[in-house]
């Protein structure tokens, strides 16, 4: 363990010299065949078609919002299918493109250190032998949806599928801190991960949480996903699981853990991801100078699912429809459904509960008129939260929550 | 799996801890690389495995963007600047933003993320971006409310 940082600081910086020495090649390289199909997000004030492609590693059809370095959305048909979204249209998010493309499973190493009295070097062989845990988890991004905010901001323009919901396997990240024995004054763990920047002195992507959400028993390191090992694009080998909380925290090839005596008031934290203090996360569009907080805790959400937004179907009197719903930081309560705008409200009956951070499936009944029907989903939690009608705003275009609306036109 | 408990199963806790601590800081010893025979098959990829749950080995090749900003003027220059650590994509997706937004934008890949860009090619680089044909909004028909067309510019925070 002696030479440990040194080890840590040598492999990253060879790691940045050969992706750095590589990027000069990129855009010559044989194009992959990757525009097939275009779908429409349907994004308010329009460029909001993209392409759908195959053409990733792990990773079936999906929503092409970026290549380089890989942005997919899942189609929304995904979620109707089960509560759990399949390894391989699991929606994949990366800040930086220097992303290992080889993960060597006897060599890899996950390394806790910083304010502890024993650094550890864990070898996976390891990891698998510690206690394991196993939970239904939604990982949502915090931008999921930015792409409906009115006024637009800029950022990914996600329609509403960055999200998933799968099984993860793996050990408390409180075992594994406790095995380093954090020392007492400790206030946060940072993660980080064997991705990295690009070029020299940009901040590597890293996240924090604080000493007691990290050992609260429920973060966990996960290294299986619906019972296979993770796909390389959202994690392999092993990554942090921080049920109710965004995707921002669940960091992806996991391989540093640090025990820090302060907060982390690196970019990532200090400045990226931050949302308004206000309630809502809302503020006026174009507002500035507000107090701002790290992004935290999931909302409830819900969507229908059971038939895609401007569908024309024939008419009948009343139509079966169904979708998802998440509580965000607690368990689904009751979804209601409405084909009116809002006025009258129907209850819809709740599938099997998966566990409080999972998707729950609803499906209920709603009348019809000729004509165009906007059937609206209303989530409440088991906090007793509701979602809004109301749209929410901030600049970053994070934690968009309120009822969402599918048109289905009756002919 | 029930409420309130997180939906846990823990297994197998008796000895673990012993087993972990005598491991670590001993890793154990790597196998043998295996020989490559002549008629040679790819040898199946590494893996280790315990209680039940094994994990293989694993490598990818990952498609290649070589798509460039498309025609118009300054294209050279946003080409030459803006294609090194993400695809065109993340530019032309953009909704449509104001001169000042797109030049907050900029500022934030030189001073934020340390992109190499020459204080004097900015000028051209938010000229080609509020040109672009995405630039000019259709009228907003999509769900959400709230219409407000005027936004400050944000230099803070962003993504996900
Ligand atoms: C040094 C690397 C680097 C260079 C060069 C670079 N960017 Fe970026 N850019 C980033 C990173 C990192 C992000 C955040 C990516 C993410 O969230 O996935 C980003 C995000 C963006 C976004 C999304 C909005 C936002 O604020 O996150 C836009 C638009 C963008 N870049 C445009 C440009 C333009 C135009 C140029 C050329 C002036 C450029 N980039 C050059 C690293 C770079």
């Amino acid at each position: 363990m002696d030479n440990f940082d040194a080890e840590l600081a040598s492999e990253t910086s060879r790691r940045r010299f050969l992706r750095h020495a590589a990027l000069g090649t990129a855009g010559l390289a044989a194009a992959p065949a990757l525009a097939q199909q275009l779908v429409d997000l349907k994004l308010p004030g329009g460029n909001a078609e993209r392409p759908m492609t195959s053409a990733f590693p792990g990773k079936g059809s999906m929503i092409l919002q970026r290549v380089h370095p890989p942005l997919l959305e899942t189609p929304m048909d995904v979620f109707d299918k089960s509560v759990f979204t399949p390894n391989d249209q699991f929606f994949v998010r990366w800040h930086w493109a220097d992303i290992p493309t080889s993960i060597d499973v006897e060599t890899f190493r996950l390394n806790v250190f910083g304010h502890v009295n024993r650094p550890l070097s864990i070898s996976l062989a390891q990891l698998l032998r510690l206690p394991r845990v196993e939970m239904a988890a939604v990982n949502q991004c915090s931008g999921n949806s930015r792409g409906l905010f009115q006024p637009r901001v800029a950022g990914a323009q996600w329609g509403n599928g960055a999200m998933g919901n799968a099984k993860w396997l793996g050990v408390r990240l409180r075992d594994v801190l406790d095995l380093a024995g954090v020392k007492t004054g400790a206030v946060q763990v940072r993660f980080g991960a064997l991705d990295q920047p690009v070029v020299a002195d940009a901040p590597d992507f890293e996240k924090a949480l604080d000493i007691d959400h990290a050992r609260d028993g429920e973060v966990m390191i996960a290294f299986g996903m619906n019972g296979e090992q993770l796909p390389l694009l959202n994690g392999f080998p092993c990554r942090l699981i921080v049920p109710g909380w965004y995707s921002t925290y669940w960091v992806k090839m996991l391989n540093s853990i640090e025990v820090l005596p302060g907060p982390d008031d690196q970019y990532w934290m200090a400045k990226a991801y931050k949302i308004p203090a206000t309630p809502g996360a809302n503020v006026a569009p174009g507002a500035r100078d507000f107090p701002t907080v790290p992004i935290n805790r999931m909302i409830p959400r819900s969507w229908m699912t059971s038939l895609p937004d401007g569908q024309t179907i024939a008419y009948e009197a009343s139509i079966p429809v169904g979708g998802i719903a998440m509580g965000g930081d607690c368990g689904v309560a009751k979804v209601d459904v409405s084909s009116d705008g809002g006025r009258t409200w129907y209850r819809t009956t709740l599938g099997a509960d998966e566990g409080r951070y999972s998707f729950r499936r609803w499906d209920g009944r709603v009348p019809l008129r000729r004509g165009a029907n906007p059937i609206m989903v209303r989530c409440w939690n088991t906090n007793g939260v509701a979602q809004p009608m109301k749209p929410i705003w901030n600049p970053g275009g994070f934690m968009r929550g309120n009822i969402e609306t599918t048109t289905i036109i009756a002919a | 799996m029930k409420t309130p408990s997180p939906g846990i199963m823990a297994a197998g806790l008796i000895g673990l801890t012993g087993i972990i601590l005598v491991s670590i800081g001993a890793p154990s010893s790597r196998k043998a690389p295996a020989p490559i025979s002549e008629t040679s098959e790819p040898a199946p990829p590494t893996s280790v495995s315990a209680r039940g749950f094994s994990l293989a080995s694993t490598s990818v090749d990952l498609p290649v963007d070589d798509a460039t900003y498309p025609d118009g003027p300054h294209a050279d220059v946003i080409n030459a600047n803006c294609t090194s650590c993400h695809s065109a994509s993340m530019a032309l997706t953009q909704p449509a933003l104001s001169a000042d937004q797109w030049k907050a934008t900029v500022t934030k890949m030189r001073e934020v993320y340390k992109a190499p860009v020459a204080e004097k090619d900015v000028d051209a680089i938010v000229a080609y971006l509020t040109a672009m044909p995405s630039q000019k909004a259709a009228p907003a028909t999509g769900k959400a409310q709230d219409p407000d067309p005027k936004v400050a510019p944000d230099v803070s925070g962003g993504t996900g």
